[in-house]
């Protein structure tokens, strides 16, 4: 085999005309189809998107609309060329198994509840601790406001369940996307600096440091360099209350696009 | 211990002198393509296999001051994988997925250009590549990704014929820069994930005419045939996909041969499964089988023997050898008897876990439980191998052989498969990103003779980009972190970088640009040329 490189969660090639589409919409409808289609996506998806499309770090499946596409034809070419800038890669499949995998993913819909639910907390106060106690405007932008340290929550409550927002909010380490990991240099003159990785080569490290600074490091300049398993983001776990946490998760499943919130 | 280049050569200064504005590249040209350092006639720089070149206007004193002469730029979305040639004072390159250009090699500008068209659903399991061109009297020749092997008039790029190597269909295609031996082109078909049946052709230069096969899977009666379970051969893959060398003295030509098929499920293909992953050498003439020796027998992790077989002539144990070194995917440096095929040694170069060690035969002694299996098995190196197809280089007054090595771990994984003609043909696959973490890519100079390891240029990632030596004593390599870079070739010490904005997935050569030194290398979407600035050439 050849030119065979980084799959970067399961095979991902970065060009491959070779499964380009010959059909606008899905033509794989079979039981036989379906059931090689989730045979694939769990051999191919699970592991960022979750065995049901509602966990990991990957975006969340088990919605009725996408972000970069709705149509066959659109998720089509992103599962077979990836969302560039982001950790989505392309795969590197036949295009009927690519429209298997659709047809299996297009069923997460059918079963999937509205998104986030509020639940029993009340989203006003915890709109209070968002924006106060809890210190999470510093580093997440909802709308026009807030900090570029973690991902945008402006839409939270399309973008991720429940539990990936419990998840992320008592054990902010688990599941960190690439563009948000930690990385941590001293440089020759004693300085410390730690923040989220923005980019890396054979000679340079770029990060946003805490305060938002872009910077730019020689890592043979440095004394030491390291991007710790952990997340910027402080475990709330002791920090929050019980219904304080609640109260944030019903405030976050109310963040959505006004057009989202139309359609549902 | 002097090694030096093959004894197939003139004296250089009369060569370079005869090789000014010929307007035909001759049989001589070609064996001597080495020595003709205004030139580059042929994929590796020479029938060698070593892609090192006499010029050394640039050199270790001078390389901190090369700078960008020009670049090409087209709308490519696909790997950008072409070696340039250049002949009196054109460059031709191929752009993938199926065109060529002549270009001024001194200015870049354009002279003309030839498009393919193309069948709308090729077959490529690894990007619609093209990696370049062949060149003889006025002719170009390129293996094609419809599996047709074509000729184009060097001053014009217009087509002069094409031949049919097989129906591309079935998951044949046409990547590799041909080999021009004699009055003949040779190309191998590449497809080994698709089930082919591996094959190499040798064309008449000037009618297209098929003169031989050889089947790189031996069909029934022939020699290795029992070496396939069943009807296994049919489906055996054994692809070839890298320009192969050439001794004319021995009239051989060393063939690098793919994996077998399906990849990472050998059960349906028991036995040795040759020629896959081997070293064939061909009587040039003929087509007929020398020798051969097989790096990876029954392979079950995809490591085809795609690195280029290199050739210099050296003291192996008291005695003048005519040598072939190749470092191959499996993690293993090679060196053979390239007139008799005899295993001399193998040296590991990277960090290897499926084999204990290789026999005395040249086997390699596996190490249990490293085959691939429903859960999945670490085993290092990663499927593209230890190194790949990037090139090598090799210094004769260094004595050293320069590889680009991939470092790191992937996890095989084996299923079930069913051969459907002109699709994939796998038996499950293999998952890095677990693995990941431990990856790293490193320039190596090795002694070719010895295997000591003698320096290393460590890299961020492992790199796709091949290597260029020259008699300035440098080694050019290229990195996926988008840097092209000039080495010291004793020392591995970097002189000169530049950050081209995109990975590097192509081999540098160099030549004479209005009489200057000058470096071209593939990146991204672009052919960038490098020199020195105008008057600080010697």
């Amino acid at each position: 085999m050849q030119s065979m490189r980084c799959f970067a969660l399961l095979l991902a090639l970065p060009v491959l005309l070779a499964g380009a589409r010959t059909h606008e919409s899905n033509p794989m409808n079979s039981a036989e189809d379906f059931q090689e289609g989730k045979r694939l996506y769990r051999i191919h998806c699970g592991n960022c998107h979750g065995m049901q499309g509602d966990t990991g770090r990957g975006a969340r499946l088990a919605r009725k609309s996408y972000v970069h596409g709705n149509t066959d034809a659109e998720l089509f070419d992103i599962v077979e060329g990836g969302i560039p800038g982001t950790d989505m890669p392309g795969l590197w499949l036949e295009e009927d198994d690519v429209w298997r995998i659709l047809l299996f993913v297009r069923t997460f819909a059918e079963t999937a509840s509205k998104g986030c639910d509020p639940g029993n907390g009340e989203a006003a106060a915890g709109k209070q601790i968002f924006d106060t106690k809890g210190s999470c405007l510093a580093c997440h932008t909802v709308g026009n406001t807030g900090g570029r340290l973690g991902p945008d929550m402006s839409f939270a409550g399309e973008l991720y369940t429940n539990d990936q927002l419990r998840r992320a909010l008592l054990e902010p380490a688990r599941d960190v996307a690439n563009r948000y990991r930690t990385v941590r240099v001293v440089t020759a003159d004693g300085e410390r600096v730690d923040g989220a990785w923005m980019n890396e080569n054979s000679y340079r490290i770029y990060l946003m440091d805490r305060s938002e600074n872009i910077r730019s490091f020689r890592k043979a300049d440095l004394v030491s360099f390291e991007m710790p398993s952990e997340s910027l983001m402080p475990a709330y776990k002791g920090l929050l209350s019980a219904g304080e946490l609640e109260d944030l998760l019903a405030y976050l499943c109310t963040l959505r696009s006004p057009a989202k919130e139309a359609a549902q | 211990m002097r090694i030096t280049a093959p004894q197939w050569t003139l004296p250089a200064a009369m060569l370079c002198a005869a090789a000014s504005g010929l307007p035909e590249v001759t049989n001589s040209d070609l064996l001597n393509d080495e020595v003709i350092a205004s030139d580059w006639l042929n994929y590796h720089g020479g029938y060698s296999g070593q892609r090192h070149s006499l010029l050394d206007q640039i050199d270790r004193g001078n390389a901190s001051s090369m700078r960008l002469e020009w670049v090409f730029q087209e709308k490519i979305s696909e790997k950008f994988e072409t070696t340039p040639l250049v002949h009196d004072g054109v460059m031709y390159i191929t752009v993938p997925p199926g065109d060529v250009y002549a270009l001024d090699a001194a200015t870049g500008a354009r002279l003309w250009r030839y498009s393919r068209r193309l069948p709308p659903k090729l077959i490529a399991c690894c990007g619609l590549v093209n990696r370049g061109l062949a060149i003889a009297g006025d002719r170009l020749f390129m293996a094609t990704l419809d599996a047709y092997t074509i000729a184009l008039d060097r001053k014009t790029g217009r087509l002069l014929w094409e031949t049919e190597l097989i129906d591309y269909s079935l998951g044949y295609s046409g990547t590799h820069a041909p080999l021009v031996v004699k009055d003949m082109v040779m190309v191998g078909t590449a497809g080994g994930e698709y089930g082919i049946r591996g094959f190499i052709d040798a064309f008449d230069i000037e009618t297209g005419e098929r003169r031989w096969r050889f089947y790189t899977v031996p069909g029934p009666g022939e020699f290795g045939h029992d070496t396939w379970a069943g009807d296994s051969w049919k489906t055996g893959g054994a692809s070839v996909w890298i320009t192969p060398s050439y001794d004319p003295k021995l009239d051989m030509v060393y063939w690098g041969i793919g994996n077998p098929g399906p990849d990472w499920n050998g059960d349906v293909r028991l036995g040795d499964n040759l020629y896959s992953d081997s070293v064939v050498a061909l009587e040039a003439d003929t087509g007929k089988r020398k020798w051969h020796f097989q790096f990876t027998p029954h392979d079950v992790h995809d490591w085809d023997a795609t690195q280029v077989m290199v050739l210099l002539d050296s003291e192996y144990r008291g005695e003048v050898r005519r040598l072939l070194v190749t470092a191959n995917r499996n993690g293993f440096l090679y060196l053979l008897d390239r007139a008799t095929g005899e295993f001399l040694k193998a040296t590991q170069f990277v960090k290897q876990t499926w084999a204990v060690g290789i026999s005395e035969e040249g086997r390699p002694i596996r190490r249990p439980g490293m085959e691939p299996s429903a859960e999945g098995v670490e085993v290092f190196p990663a499927v593209a191998g230890g190194t790949n197809w990037m090139s090598p280089a090799y210094n004769p007054d260094t004595g050293l052989l320069y590889v680009s090595c991939r470092e790191g771990s992937a996890m095989y994984y084996k299923g079930e498969t069913e051969y459907r003609p002109g699709t994939r043909y796998w038996g499950s696959m293999f998952i890095n990103e677990p693995t990941m973490h431990n990856w790293f890519g490193a320039v190596r100079a090795f002694d070719p003779v010895s295997g000591e390891r003698i320096w290393e240029h460590r890299l961020f990632q492992p790199a796709w980009a091949g290597l260029l030596s020259t008699a300035g004593k440098l080694v050019f390599a290229g990195t996926s972190d988008g840097f092209f870079k000039a080495l010291d070739a004793e020392s591995g010490n970097e002189l000169w970088r530049i950050n081209l904005g995109a990975r590097v997935q192509a081999s540098p050569m160099t030549y004479l640009g209005g009489g200057r030194q000058m470096v071209a290398v593939a990146s991204g979407g672009a052919l960038f040329v490098f020199g020195l600035p105008q008057g600080r050439a010697n």
